[in-house]
């Protein structure tokens, strides 16, 4: 993706006001959608049942078309985009006609059928408003589900205008009007129709298709010929599975409760002479369907929730993040169905938050697709350097910090801050200040110890971050965990957990790093693990099992140490005793001599590790401070670890949303729980000239512990 | 149940009445129309009787400005009509006049969408073609700068009329 398209977008006033309205206004109607609704087992449901229809997909599509065909329709598998293209074209001439009316589907708009059927002779003609508007524009949707979120009104009266060559005010009801009047015609001299279907059922070799315009009704019914092109993936066995479909695709799409019209289809009801043709389509949906690692992908019901909440979809856009299918899944399902060379960049758009696997209405682990798809990208350059030879090589690596603490010093600002770097690193330090590397890691000013005592033991697992340009939060860990009663050790030989490889698909020095951390972590027998920084906490725990699983002996070591792995958090609101720590609670606002500070929760935290009151607990019962929560408290930063190199002018927007919501706290203190989002949060306010300090609870921890 | 349902309806924009009678309902439905042409070619015969409109007075669904249907159930949840639309002829009716108005026995109407799941599939599995709706408020549609706008493609109102034993011949 070149970064003058992504500047672009991130210098589009309109796009930009649209996308941030609508991430304001979704969750409030997805939770009001979803009332009295238990999400978590309907999705589970959902990715259940489709767990299974995927593994017995050619049963399914056999199945359907038998029942599909006991109907009279006629059904048209399709390997290929070019089969179903071709098939449908056919089917269009062998009724003399040349004029197709179409409700919205994603599968015409993946096999770009519209050009083919054009350069063929045949007119079409798309009717969802959304479509419409992209297709005067030329264009392709800039999300699946509101096609046009891109477009002002005023693009779209221009567009209006031309088309219909009459002058058409910028005004919404009447462009709404303008579109009702001078579609209608095209439902009614359309000869062929052509919809998608949200769901197929195998068992009665039905349609449902769930919309809101009416126009969906209206292709399906005026035409003599309907054809509906469905990708195989959105069969299903019966009433039963279609049913969750339906109750769940509305609320996580637009947050509504159901759409205006839900359509059941079963064979064709439009009196002599009409037909219905029901394209299959695969286009690598079989393959899909069938492979361990990426299968899941399937189980997607094109809600486009993971746009939704996508915070880099937020910042560029659809046009950006996707390719034709947009959002987190879209990054996912481009490689399949429209080849790697087409996903290569959009893969690395993500930012690696989950916000997206929250909300999934097939609980599909998009964020981990995304990650192991990026095994599978050509590496750039210099990356299997800096991976396979120094991250591997400890000493190599540390040294090379070390080195960069003295390369660092003319490019200090006042307080030893950085605020430039030189040429292409400079937008590095945009719309932030970067803390120094400290002139001794932690690794230097700490001494190598092995447990002697009869406390719980702790093996502390740092981090580079913490490491190299946070020793005192080091030293706060460490102290304040022996002032709780822990005995505390810290191996000098841990190294790197990993993540930056594996984020950049560098899988076997990420496998690399999980041997040598494991050799070193399990060397000792302590009772914790414990990390300050999550995705540390997230490499140790999850990740090093999965790479691993291959490796009987290493997976056993895994698995042994993934059990003791905990965060600072967690593993410190065990020591609060709730009887002595809350006497000045009852009500907790407004508590004489509370410090009252916000939380930013780390996206690794919790939705990595599930980690989000324990925090909170510490801070107000051991720190003594009052929380003040700010708007969108677990949104991502934008730091993303390396993502904030390689795509610094996203981040930096991400960043000035975060700071946005901190800022109107009214606090003076903003806890975290990773190292990353500190550095990036405590940068981003110093270059807006906040004064607000940003502290990881360890140190929080260690100053209230000292205080007494 | 019905009170649910009222307000779900509501909140998508449908216009809900109770009626004591067909008679009650007729005048309601002749006042919406203004005049206008209707279609009722999905209504059953008894109730097309009762509202006193014989077939011939029944216009072309591109020409109605009135289209009234009956539901064979209620969704309280969600607000939501189940309508039979089999007939083509009908089912054009109802997302092209701009008026849809759709009489509902309020003792059809359950609770959650779940609930009308055996009889959907029944619909679906009894017969060789079907073709019918959850109908959940007027068209609609947000696509130009996401602003809710009414009546796109389909009807711009949608009226309930709500009488007990209405299903009933």
């Amino acid at each position: 993706m070149s970064n003058a398209t992504i500047q672009n977008k991130i210098n589009d006033t309109f796009l930009r006001r649209a996308l941030k309205n609508f991430a304001a206004a979704y969750p409030v109607a997805r939770a009001k959608a979803f009332e009295g609704v238990d999400f978590e087992a309907l999705r589970s449901r959902i990715a259940q049942n489709k767990q299974i229809a995927l593994q017995q997909m050619p049963d399914l599509i056999a199945r359907f078309t038998a029942s599909a065909e006991r109907t009279g329709a006629k059904v048209h598998f399709c390997r290929r985009p070019e089969d179903a293209r071709a098939v449908m074209l056919e089917i269009i001439r062998s009724k003399g006609a040349d004029f197709l009316v179409k409700s919205k589907a994603m599968t015409s708009e993946e096999i770009d059928l519209n050009h083919y059927l054009e350069a063929n002779g045949v007119r079409c003609l798309e009717t969802d408003l959304g479509e419409w508007i992209i297709q005067l524009a030329g264009e392709r949707p800039s999300h699946m589900v509101m096609p046009a979120i891109h477009k002002n009104k005023e693009d779209v009266a221009e567009l209006f205008s031309k088309a219909t060559g009459s002058d058409c005010p910028p005004d919404i009801p009447f462009l709404v009007q303008k579109a009702r009047e001078t579609l209608r015609s095209g439902f009614l001299e359309g000869q062929v129709g052509m919809s998608g279907a949200n769901v197929a059922m195998a068992d009665s070799g039905a349609l449902a298709i769930i919309t809101n315009e009416g126009n969906g009704r209206l292709v399906t019914t005026l035409p003599r010929t309907h054809i509906a092109l469905i990708g195989v993936e959105k069969i299903v066995p019966s009433m039963t599975e279609a049913l969750d479909v339906i109750e769940v695709l509305p609320k996580n799409a637009t947050g509504q409760k159901l759409t205006s019209y839900v359509s059941f289809i079963k064979g064709s009801t439009g009196g002599d002479g009409h037909e219905l043709h029901i394209v299959l389509l695969d286009n690598g949906r079989m393959d899909l369907a069938a492979n361990p690692d990426f299968g899941q992908a399937l189980q997607c019901v094109k809600c486009g929730a993971c746009a939704n909440v996508c915070p880099i979809y937020e910042i560029v856009g659809g046009h950006v993040f996707g390719h034709i299918y947009v959002g987190g899944i879209g990054l996912v399902l481009t490689p399949f169905f429209h080849g790697m060379d087409k996903a290569e960049e959009i893969l690395k758009l993500c930012i690696g938050c989950r916000k997206c696997n929250e909300v999934c209405a097939a609980k599909i682990d998009i964020e981990g697709l995304i990650v192991d798809l990026r095994d599978k990208i050509r590496k750039p350059f210099g990356q299997t350097f800096m991976f396979g030879t120094m991250m591997k090589n400890r000493t190599l690596f540390h040294t090379t910090l070390r080195a960069a603490y003295l390369a660092q010093k003319p490019l200090q600002g006042d307080g030893g801050r950085i605020r430039h770097l030189p040429l292409m690193f400079d937008a590095l330090a945009a719309g932030k200040s970067l803390p120094p590397i400290a002139e001794k890691p932690y690794r230097d000013l700490v001494q190598e110890k092995r447990f002697s005592s009869q406390k719980e033991r702790v093996l502390f697992y740092s981090g580079c971050l913490a490491d190299f340009v946070y020793p005192e939060l080091c030293m706060d860990t460490a102290e304040s965990l022996e002032r709780l009663g822990y005995e505390v050790v810290f191996p000098k030989k841990q190294s790197c957990c990993g993540i930056p490889a594996r984020y950049s698909g560098e899988m076997d020095v990420a496998r690399d790093m999980a041997r040598i951390n494991l050799d070193v972590l399990l060397e000792q027998e302590a009772d914790y693990v414990v990390t300050i920084c999550p995705t540390c906490s997230i490499s140790l725990k999850h990740d090093f099992p999965k790479l691993l699983a291959k490796e009987s002996d290493y997976h056993a070591k895994a698995e042994k140490l993934a059990a003791k792995v905990f965060n600072y958090s967690e593993l410190v609101a065990r020591k609060i005793d709730f009887d002595s720590a809350q006497p000045t609670d009852g009500s907790l606002s407004g508590v004489e001599g509370r410090t009252i500070i916000t939380y930013h929760d780390s996206c690794h935290l919790k939705r990595g590790c599930g980690v989000f009151e324990e925090p909170r607990t510490v801070l107000t019962g051991l720190v003594g401070a009052q929380i003040r929560e700010m708007t969108d408290c677990d949104k991502c930063c934008g730091f993303g670890g390396s993502y904030s190199l390689k795509y610094p002018e996203i981040a930096r927007e991400v960043l000035l949303n975060k700071i946005e919501n901190i800022k109107a706290t009214g606090t003076t203190t903003v806890a975290v729980d990773c190292p990353g989002c500190r550095m990036q949060i405590e940068g981003g306010l110093e270059a807006v000239g906040a004064n607000l300090r940003v502290e990881h609870t360890a140190s929080l921890v260690a100053q209230s512990l000292r205080r007494g | 149940m019905c009170d649910r349902f009222r307000l779900a309806a509501e909140a998508v924009g449908a216009v809900i009445k109770h009626f004591s009678c067909i008679g009650e309902a007729r005048d309601y439905l002749m006042g919406i129309a203004g005049g206008g042409a209707v279609s009722c070619s999905t209504l059953p015969t008894h109730l097309r009787d009762a509202l006193a409109i014989d077939a011939s007075g029944t216009a072309v669904p591109a020409d109605a400005v009135l289209c009234i249907s009956r539901a064979e159930a209620g969704i309280a949840a969600t607000g939501s009509l189940l309508i039979d639309l089999k007939g083509p002829e009908g089912r054009a009716a109802t997302a092209l006049a701009p008026i849809h108005a759709v009489f509902l026995d309020p003792t059809t109407i359950v609770p959650t969408l779940y609930d009308l799941g055996e009889r959907l599939n029944r619909m679906l599995t009894s017969g060789d073609q079907a073709y019918f709706s959850l109908t959940t408020g007027p068209s609609r549609t947000a696509d130009i700068e996401r602003v809710l706008t009414i009546g796109v493609h389909g009807p711009i109102e949608l009226h309930i009329l709500m009488i007990e034993g209405c299903c009933h011949e």
